[in-house]
């Protein structure tokens, strides 16, 4: 199996979710995806590592997340842990040097993330203690 | 099996649970680690002997030396480090405005807190602020928890100074007096409420078991078992999570909407949790979608965890009312629970009620409806409202629950005009915004404890500021 990302991973756990990967820029988009019923056909990609954001989809069972910054510390990671949905956060593509700094310019790697990730049918793989893995799939 | 009852003997430092380390004021020297060995060496750094274990007598006196201040001042910088550096990594949030509403807050807080914090304790004296601390230990569903309480110096005094300092709108040499004012406020109520001495529970190995024997007695009594894989298991961590998120979310993605204490050792060699999740803060207006749902102020609920099936190795209940283990995920390891409700911040004890785990679906329902429509509220939200709505969150609530107890609360508000934002803080809005202080300066030197300046050698305790320029 060849992983295309990885990232901390909020909670060891054998559940391996799949789906196409969908990128959510705004509140709208939430709402958009859970008035589509389509909710737990994709695996969720954001920005932040904040709760607020996807709460609505959280709270209608979202299947799995791929965070570009955040910690299992971070609300979205603890709360990620209490709805056991896997989450692989901080993502960064596999053989790149590029990551996310803490108050950095982060423009160009979250740009990299979502040209690599959106769209593509992907399966999560959290079982490690630390680190949570995104492989894509045909 | 599990190794965790290790992480409490004297000569053991505990596991690392990040790896970055800590170097704040004591440049030169190793730096400090996460966790119970990071508690260890900078109590060892100390000047004084504040970060000891202390007796009523030098809570109940006024003042702090100068260097005990900068003792606290030192400890609650690698504190916040310790239990906020990892989340701070979280970025935008995409719908609130967080970095922004905080450094509003802190700096607001700084202003503000030590005139009503004064009042506070003039009305009700020394000892009435350490009984409010010690009104927790016989009560659930109470914000007097240790989130708000460590907020009051670690946020207020810590990260206001700290902002302040960095914005170049106060000196070292300033404001010692209301410093003073606020961190002894702090002490008194967590020492009232842990009463060991101890103030905080990273000092404690990450316990904060504060609650009395007979009140742990009385909620294991009323326990569930939960087999796992089980409908009733599923039914508990769905609410538990759903909950959760809603009193997060109500808080404007803040930890002051939950609150863990434990972790209580039982008899058969479980340990249990009591976690409050705070759904419905009546003071806000927003939480109008709570309250025409029908979702109470509080559910608290009783997690038990088997640590051997989990092989737990270390459990913290950290000074910001959250708890990690290792390994990380102790939900399945959930054996029993059970859920309470307080419908009001003031519901006497005796009217707190139990709600069977057979019955929490019909009340997720309710959790669900508020959460779309407080999402849907706050989507159509301009920036603005949502930045001062979310600096009143931390500004109003984390002392709130102390001014509700002490009965200064309506006071607060007429006579020192408690919900007025002041003339600097409001002009800083436009200030935080420039060359990146919001996003990054600031957090920087807050999660970095570079900008925690110590108090200057020799300075007057009883010094203000009273020039602005």
């Amino acid at each position: 199996m060849t992983f295309i990302a990885e990232g901390y991973n909020s909670f060891d756990t054998k559940k391996t979710p799949s789906g196409v990967i969908k990128y959510l820029p705004d509140p709208k988009s939430v709402l958009t995806l859970i008035q589509s019923g389509k909710l737990k056909e994709h695996i969720l990609l954001v920005q932040g590592g904040t709760t607020t954001f996807l709460a609505p989809a959280l709270s209608m069972g979202a299947i799995g997340v791929i965070t570009m910054s955040g910690a299992p510390e971070s609300h979205l990671g603890i709360l990620s842990r209490e709805f056991q949905m896997p989450c692989v956060m901080s993502a960064y593509l596999v053989g790149s040097d590029s990551r996310y700094v803490t108050g950095g310019d982060n423009e160009a790697h979250f740009t990299g993330l979502i040209k690599a990730l959106d769209g593509k049918n992907a399966r999560l793989h959290c079982e490690d203690r630390e680190t949570g893995r995104v492989a894509l799939f045909s | 099996m599990s190794t965790y009852k290790h992480r409490y003997e004297a000569r053991d430092d505990g596991l690392r649970f990040q790896d970055l380390v800590y170097q704040g004021n004591f440049k030169g020297m190793p730096p400090v680690p996460d966790g119970i060995l990071g508690d260890k060496i900078m109590r060892s750094r100390a000047k004084s002997k504040v970060l000891e274990k202390v007796s009523k007598e030098d809570v109940l006196r006024d003042q702090f030396t100068l260097d005990e201040l900068n003792d606290l001042n030192n400890y609650l910088a690698w504190n916040i480090w310790d239990v906020l550096v990892m989340r701070a990594t979280e970025g935008v949030s995409g719908m609130i405005p967080r970095q922004e509403y905080e450094i509003l807050a802190f700096m607001q807080e700084f202003y503000r807190w030590p005139e009503v914090l004064q009042m506070t304790t003039d009305e009700i004296g020394a000892k009435g602020v350490m009984e409010i601390g010690a009104s927790a230990r016989r009560e659930i569903g109470t914000k007097v928890n240790c989130v708000h309480d460590w907020c009051i110096g670690a946020v207020g005094f810590g990260m206001g100074r700290c902002g302040l300092l960095a914005l170049e709108a106060i000196q070292p040499r300033d404001f010692v007096r209301e410093s003073n004012t606020i961190l002894k406020f702090m002490q008194r109520v967590l020492w009232g409420k842990r009463q060991d001495g101890y103030i905080l529970n990273s000092q404690d190995r990450y316990r904060c078991q504060i609650h009395e024997n007979d009140v742990i007695e009385k909620l294991g009594r009323e326990i569930e078992h939960l087999e796992h894989g089980s409908e009733a298991h599923d039914a508990f961590v769905r609410f538990n999570a759903a909950a959760e998120l809603l009193s997060f979310l109500d808080h404007y993605d803040c930890r002051l909407g939950l609150g863990d204490t434990g972790p209580y050792q039982l008899a058969d060699g479980r340990i249990m949790i009591i976690r409050d999740l705070f759904t419905n803060e009546d003071v806000y207006d927003w939480s109008d979608v709570c309250e025409h749902e029908k979702v109470p102020h509080c559910y608290s609920l009783c997690l038990v965890i088997d640590p051997e099936k989990m092989g737990l190795d270390e459990i913290r209940v950290n000074d910001i009312s959250t708890t990690f283990t290792r390994p990380k995920n102790y939900i399945e390891y959930i054996v029993g629970g059970a859920v309470f409700v307080r419908e009001k911040w003031d519901t006497p004890m005796g009217e707190v009620y139990q709600v069977k785990v057979a019955d929490l679906d019909k009340r997720l329902e309710g959790i669900q409806q508020a959460t779309l429509k407080l999402y849907s509220k706050f989507s159509r939200m301009p920036r603005r409202t949502l930045i001062e709505n979310g600096m009143y969150v931390y500004y109003i609530d984390m002392i709130l629950p102390h001014l509700r107890l002490a009965g200064t609360y309506e006071k607060a508000c007429k006579d020192y005009e408690f919900w007025e934002i002041d003339q600097r803080v409001a002009n800083y809005y436009y200030d935080i915004v420039k060359r990146g202080f919001a996003q990054a300066t600031v957090p920087q030197k807050i999660f970095s404890g570079e900008g925690y300046l110590p108090f200057p050698d020799n300075v007057s305790l009883n010094r203000s500021k009273y020039f602005w320029k």
